[in-house]
């Protein structure tokens, strides 16, 4: 596989707010790649400074061999971008938008496969602002993907969608990467981003936490753990366990967390037996990359 | 070229479907000329009759409403909602944005002034223009000073708010200070002097000249001081165009 995106060393400041602070990452051709954070973390920065539309303070981008900010046009006609906050005019009408964006793009749009996949038909004489959220989306990911863009960004696609709409959304990206489309998106879903992205680039305060797939990422970071409620158990006996790396208490309910589950099984079974302490609801569970986060932010607040 | 052809279609098409924006463009300087029509018509006006000098006036006015309100303020919008910012990412140039709108404004603002001119001709038995290729050519001059002239002023607004402040301060000032509702001669000499630093007192004796005085020529004045401002604000508004307002 060959990369379609570099960034090397990327920073870009408001003021005296540094959004993002040296960032460096390669994204895949034909990878659905996730820039995942909290609010505020630098995400849109980062994703308008790969479209070209916001220029860096320093760093380098490369964008299918192009540096994005000094070969915009250029590089428009073979990347796709849904922005977060933009819209299109409130009273054009979906055809009208779907027929403008066609004439930008003379030589490579496919209105009507557009059309066909996002289920467009019923809606073309809509007003855009007649429409609702998820529809909206659907509209801005046409615009966006009519020219069969090499690249498409998504910047928080699947805000204010409901439940049912966002799992909709990701079928549409999925078809996209089947069709050997690259992906760039962000969230702060973390379920979107377990759910959606072949890997996950971790921001926070403008900075690069982690680079994995959502499933290292995990494995790496000990969130997943033993969960169990027991009502004789003290605490500080299941720390002072071998390998056990921490111990969450909700009263009754334990979360252990350790190097090796399966071991740290073991000993509490072994203890609680000898004791003859009762387990109930024992699971092992694998923790989300919500866990992941807030572990993260934990460790930063201590450090 | 299509794409122009379209973008511009397509706004002139959006206008039309704000009913607001069509009362205000189309039949309030109607209702303007009808009211002063009431107060003035019938009174000598120092040779010339009461529409000989409010339609060209008004017409004038028009110009100064459809480039702020109709472009510069729609621009503005347009930038604080990311419309442009979505046309940034894409191949279309800047120069087809403001191309498209100007063609568009242009539209408008004719139907307006022929609106007006009709009205005149059946209310208070209007003539056509005497010169009229110089009083097509006036508007015209006047239309690529005014033009870029808001475009220029109103993107330096944060948001559509400031840019409907900043179009309501200059339509007012240019609608008392131009001579458009009140004869300056009425004013004392000092707001005389302002009205002359004003577009709107040039474009107004343009056209009120060529309706019924003499042809373009005898009017080089007007002629070079508008088209002094066209090129300056062309320049500004093409040099400081911004795609998004932050």
């Amino acid at each position: 596989m060959s990369s379609v995106i570099q960034v090397e060393n990327l920073s870009k400041s408001y003021g005296d707010t540094k959004a993002v602070q040296g960032i460096s990452f390669t994204v895949q051709k034909g990878e659905i790649f996730g820039i995942i954070g909290p609010n505020g973390a630098g995400k849109t920065t980062t994703i308008e400074m790969l479209e070209g539309v916001r220029k860096p303070d320093s760093g380098k981008i490369d964008v299918l061999g192009l540096e994005p900010s000094r070969q915009l046009r250029k590089l428009n006609e073979r990347i796709g971008v849904q922005f977060q906050a933009t819209s299109i005019q409130k009273k054009m009408k979906v055809k009208e938008a779907l027929d403008l964006f066609e004439s930008f793009y003379p030589r490579n749009a496919q209105k009507s496969n557009v059309i066909e996949q996002l289920s467009l038909t019923e809606k073309l004489n809509e007003n855009f602002e007649k429409l609702s959220g998820g529809w909206k989306q659907r509209v801005t990911l046409a615009l966006a993907t009519l020219h069969q863009p090499e690249i498409v960004f998504l910047d928080e696609p699947s805000m204010g969608l409901d439940p049912h709409a966002r799992r909709e959304l990701w079928s549409m990206i999925h078809l996209l990467k089947d069709q050997g489309c690259t992906i760039v998106v962000t969230t702060h879903y973390m379920e979107e981003a377990e759910k959606l992205c072949d890997r996950v680039a971790m921001i926070y305060g403008g900075q690069l936490k982690a680079l994995d797939t959502p499933g290292q990422l995990l494995n790496a970071m000990a969130v997943n753990n033993l969960s169990f409620q027991s009502e004789q158990l003290e605490y500080d006996t299941l720390l002072s366990l071998p390998g056990v790396l921490r111990v969450e208490q909700d009263h009754d309910t334990f979360k252990v967390f350790s190097e090796t589950l399966q071991k740290t099984a073991y000993h509490i079974f072994n203890y609680c037996e000898d004791k003859e302490i009762a387990l109930r609801d024992f699971k092992f569970e694998k923790g989300s990359l919500d866990d992941l986060f807030v572990h993260y932010l934990e460790k930063e607040e201590t450090a | 070229m299509t794409t122009l052809v379209k973008l511009a279609n397509l706004e002139t098409k959006m206008f039309f479907r704000d009913r607001l924006s069509v009362f205000w463009t189309f039949l309030f300087p109607v209702l303007m000329i009808w009211l002063f029509g009431s107060m003035f018509s019938g009174n000598d006006m120092g040779g010339r009759t009461f529409a000989e000098l409010y339609v060209p006036s008004w017409i004038g006015v028009n110009i100064v409403t459809t480039s702020f309100f109709t472009l510069g303020t729609v621009l503005t919008n347009y930038r604080e909602t990311g419309v442009l910012r979505r046309y940034q990412s894409t191949p279309l140039n800047a120069w087809k944005i403001l191309m498209a709108h100007t063609v568009q404004g242009t539209v408008i603002f004719a139907i307006s002034a022929v609106l007006l001119m009709v009205f005149g001709m059946l209310m208070y038995d209007l003539t056509l223009p005497e010169y009229i290729g110089s009083t097509l050519l006036a508007l015209l001059i006047s239309i690529i000073c005014f033009f870029p002239f808001a475009l220029f002023l109103t993107s330096l607004a944060k948001n559509t708010q400031a840019a409907a402040a900043i179009s309501s301060l200059f339509l007012n000032v240019m609608l008392f200070l131009s001579g458009a509702t009140f004869p300056l001669e009425m004013m004392p000499d000092v707001l005389q002097y302002v009205s002359k630093i004003l577009p709107l007192y040039y474009t107004i004796e343009l056209l009120r000249g060529t309706w019924t005085q003499g042809p373009i020529w005898d009017y080089g004045l007007e002629v070079g001081v508008l088209l002094g401002i066209a090129v300056v604000s062309t320049f500004l508004a093409s040099r400081y165009f911004r795609w998004s307002s932050d």
